[in-house]
């Protein structure tokens, strides 16, 4: 229907969307968030948080830099994170994270 | 005495100010706005106004309003005057050409809630449909997007549960990081009527507000926590609330889910939310959380009202769950008296929120990856949408200086000056190739912008805002637009321009576009609007004029029970140090509004004409600084001046200012830490230290400010900003 999104190219080079700090310190914040929820629960609330508000270059920056060994990122966050790649895709909800 | 001048016509139209929304009829003499009188009829305001909305109407005529389209090719040049059909071709080619070289997402747009639903609904559209991406925010990012996300979480909707009327039936009101006196001064009258009715009254604010003390009123408790403790200290209250067995678990198992209310009361009913421990934290005596505690949940209607002191924190949606969570827990939901309330700044933030301005959401705060959702949007407008959240207004800042964001349409809204680490922002704009400022005033941003659409204000266009209480309201033209096309019309303009081609015959049109997309706002129209005058949303088949409370027999969740977050306390990575020792807070006061591009060109300034530095008196002593020295204010992100006034509404340790006048650059100070969840800037939160100005020499960067050329900065190596990008950008 919309002859635009093939007609353009995806984008420029392979540098990150946002810098890789800014989005580290982000994604730790969301880690601190869900700490309180037992294991299954908190992983399952960041990959939610990052699958629903996340531009999709910004997710796969913060996968990329996981692989790269993922230095300086909560462990909390990687187990989230793993679950973009991992998981059936599901909808989007509000309110506590469902394990 | 009697208006000397006879007015020959009069429209009934909706205040733009701030999130009350108040009702007045516009009275014009030959097409000049010559009065603006409440309505006694409008339902928000029941004949009472304020002085912004009574008397700072003659903006819409000054001598600054842009009349004629600009554009130029680059930043350093000056501005040619075009046609509107030459400024919508310049702005297309410039943005298909940026897409054609950068790619689909390397643009997007902010909409603004001084405009109305329609446009701004447009905006998103615009955006999503022509533009081809969901790179599009509003700026209730900045501000209430927290209300968004953590009522979501724990109600099911980001909105106000009660109408205003409500309060009158509170016994106990609790106020929490916000002014209603100063910021929505007919709703504050409102409180203050109930307060002095015998209402208990509890406020968690900083500082000493009039709020917390005014002629006939006087908190009960008042709170004066540390910047930056909101979370800790609503963790503290819920502590008390569980421990001492004060929720109604008759309401939770009826109405919430069980088992996220037993994780939340081991959470917060640890021993390291007891006020002891966190008093200490916030700068509090235990005994006054415990006093709250108890008053809050005895009620038996207890109210809450909040604003920006709870949502622009690094925490900031965490502690508007705090207060989901302790309404649900005490049963403070579903009736008149009681509810969870935000206190929305601009007009229309309610309206910006509700309907799709969102990177993230569609209208209805829908997701965008929902198939269904998006099919009925792609459906209705012909075109394949994105499936993928796209970037917030920050992350496109973020992205511009990456190289992956070159081009934005800025409508009503002026981010150079309202948003936060002001070197930051103007060094992103500075890297972008096609911004477009659509606005009623060459604002601070349409320095850095290369087409400049003249808007119209709310006095000069026709469609709804949604006040803070969810009420639809009509905004109706009551002067001709001085340059020529409404909002809505400019944008339509670059959509066809764009390739997409659409049209209205008139606004209600757009509404009529929104009702079929959005279910909240189904049965909305001009026609039924005309006839009644006002609705609050949901209005649809089953609530045709609309509905007072929210969340009468159920919650608008899957399951329709409302359900409760762990609200952990995590500091704020703002924190005082040697070098900056004083937290800084930023706020508003009544006669001016926001960063003041409209109330400064009024004879409102005369209240209000510069922005203070309030200061305790032990601090300023120990600075050598006397009320009225020009004072310099210094954090790690920049440093400016203002002068200073002795304070006792402030404790030592903190410092409080304004932000309504450009030349302050109150922003250049502020921090560039965000809420977790949705980026929210922590405006409340900085850690700064103040220094006298002394009258000789030049400051450190061998140049003058503005205002007061000639004063110099004293010799802080602290406030040393030359290695921050865009620092050479800004414009003294």
């Amino acid at each position: 229907m919309n002859m635009l999104r093939d007609a353009l190219p995806a984008g420029p080079g392979e540098d990150p969307v946002l810098a890789i700090d800014r989005l580290l310190s982000m994604a730790n914040q969301i880690g601190d968030f869900f700490a309180p929820y037992p294991s299954q629960r908190r992983a399952e609330g960041i990959r939610n948080h990052l699958r629903t508000y996340w531009d999709p270059r910004m997710r796969e920056a913060l996968l990329a830099y996981i692989d790269a060994g993922a230095g300086g990122l909560s462990p909390h966050v990687v187990e989230g994170a793993r679950l973009l790649r991992s998981s059936e895709p599901r909808k989007g909800y509000y309110g506590p994270p469902k394990a | 005495m009697a208006n000397p001048i006879k007015p020959d016509r009069s429209v009934v139209t909706t205040c733009a100010y701030c999130g009350v929304g108040c009702n007045f009829k516009a009275e014009t003499h030959q097409g000049r706005i010559v009065r603006m009188t409440p309505w006694k009829d409008g339902k928000a305001n029941h004949g009472h106004s304020c002085i912004k909305g009574r008397f700072a109407f003659d903006y819409y005529n000054h001598a600054d309003r842009i009349r004629k389209p600009m554009i130029r090719d680059s930043i350093s040049e000056v501005w040619h005057e075009v046609t509107w059909e030459q400024a919508f071709d310049f702005a297309a080619q410039r943005f298909r050409r940026i897409q054609s070289r950068y790619g689909r997402q390397a643009i997007g747009g902010v909409s603004s809630s001084r405009c109305t639903n329609e446009e701004i609904f447009l905006t998103q559209k615009l955006v999503r449909a022509v533009f081809g991406n969901n790179n599009i925010d509003n700026c209730a990012r900045i501000c209430h997007s927290p209300t968004q996300f953590g009522l979501s979480a724990t109600v099911g909707w980001g909105a106000a549960s009660q109408h205003f009327d409500s309060i009158l039936q509170a016994d106990v009101i609790m106020v929490v990081g916000a002014n209603p006196t100063e910021g929505h001064p007919v709703f504050g009258s409102l409180l203050k009527r109930r307060v002095r009715q015998g209402a208990k009254l509890i406020v968690l604010d900083p500082r000493q507000t009039e709020t917390v003390r005014s002629p006939h009123v006087r908190a009960d408790v008042h709170l004066a926590l540390r910047p930056g403790t909101n979370v800790a200290v609503l963790d503290s209250i819920a502590h008390v609330v569980v421990r001492e067995k004060l929720y109604n678990e008759a309401f939770v198992r009826e109405r919430c889910e069980w088992e996220e209310f037993e994780h939340w009361a081991e959470l917060v009913g640890s021993d390291r939310y007891a006020p002891e421990a966190i008093g200490p934290v916030a700068g509090l005596d235990p005994a006054d959380i415990r006093r709250a505690a108890r008053l809050y949940a005895s009620g038996p209607n207890s109210a809450i009202y909040y604003g920006l002191g709870v949502t622009e924190h690094s925490q900031g949606s965490t502690g508007v769950m705090c207060l989901g969570n302790l309404s649900l827990a005490c049963g403070m939901l579903g009736r008149e008296g009681v509810g969870v309330n935000p206190l929305r700044g601009q007009g229309n933030v309610q309206g910006g929120s509700c309907l799709g301005s969102w990177p993230h959401v569609f209208s209805g705060y829908r997701f965008v990856t929902d198939d269904e959702v998006r099919g009925s949007f792609e459906a209705e407008w012909g075109v394949a949408l994105d499936a993928e959240p796209g970037l917030r207004l920050p992350n496109m800042f973020d992205a511009a200086l990456t190289g992956h964001f070159r081009g934005m349409f800025i409508m009503g809204e002026d981010p150079v000056q309202s948003d936060p680490n002001q070197g930051h922002t103007i060094a992103a704009m500075s890297e972008m190739e096609c911004v477009v400022v659509q606005d009623l005033f060459l604002n601070e941003t349409a320095r850095y912008a290369h087409v400049f659409l003249p808007g119209s204000s709310s006095l000069e266009k026709d469609g709804t805002f949604t006040g803070a209480e969810r009420r639809v309201n009509r905004v109706r033209k009551v002067v001709e637009p001085l340059a020529g096309l409404q909002d809505w019309e400019i944008v339509v303009g670059l959509m066809n321009a764009m390739g997409y081609k659409c049209h209205y015959d008139h606004a209600g049109q757009i509404l009529d576009e929104i009702a079929r997309l959005s279910p909240a706002y189904r049965g909305l129209s001009f026609e039924l609007l005309d006839r009644v005058g006002s609705a609050q949303w949901p209005c649809d088949e089953h609530a045709p004029e609309g509905t007072e409370v929210l969340h009468r027999e159920r919650f608008p969740r899957a399951n329709g029970r409302g359900t409760f977050m762990l609200t952990e306390y995590v500091p704020t990575r703002e924190r005082v140090t040697d070098q900056h020792p004083l937290l800084l807070t930023t706020g508003r006061i009544l006669s001016q509004y926001n960063v003041g591009t409209q109330t400064r060109r009024t004879a409102n300034s005369r209240w209000h004409s510069e922005d203070i530095l309030e200061i305790s008196a032990e601090d300023a002593a120990a600075r050598g600084i006397k009320d009225g020295d020009m004072a310099w204010l210094s954090s790690r992100f920049g440093a400016t001046q203002l002068r200073a006034r002795i304070s006792q509404r402030v404790n030592p340790g903190t410092v409080y200012t304004t932000f309504h006048h450009a030349e302050t650059r109150v922003n250049v100070v502020t921090s560039d830490l965000s809420d977790w969840a949705t980026n929210c800037p922590e405006y409340k939160v900085t850690a700064v230290e103040v220094a006298l100005v002394k009258p000789a020499g030049f400051d450190e960067y061998g140049r003058s400010l503005d205002r007061h050329a000639g004063l110099a900065a004293p010799d802080l190596s602290t406030a040393t900003t030359a290695s921050h990008p865009g620092r050479q950008e800004v414009h003294a």
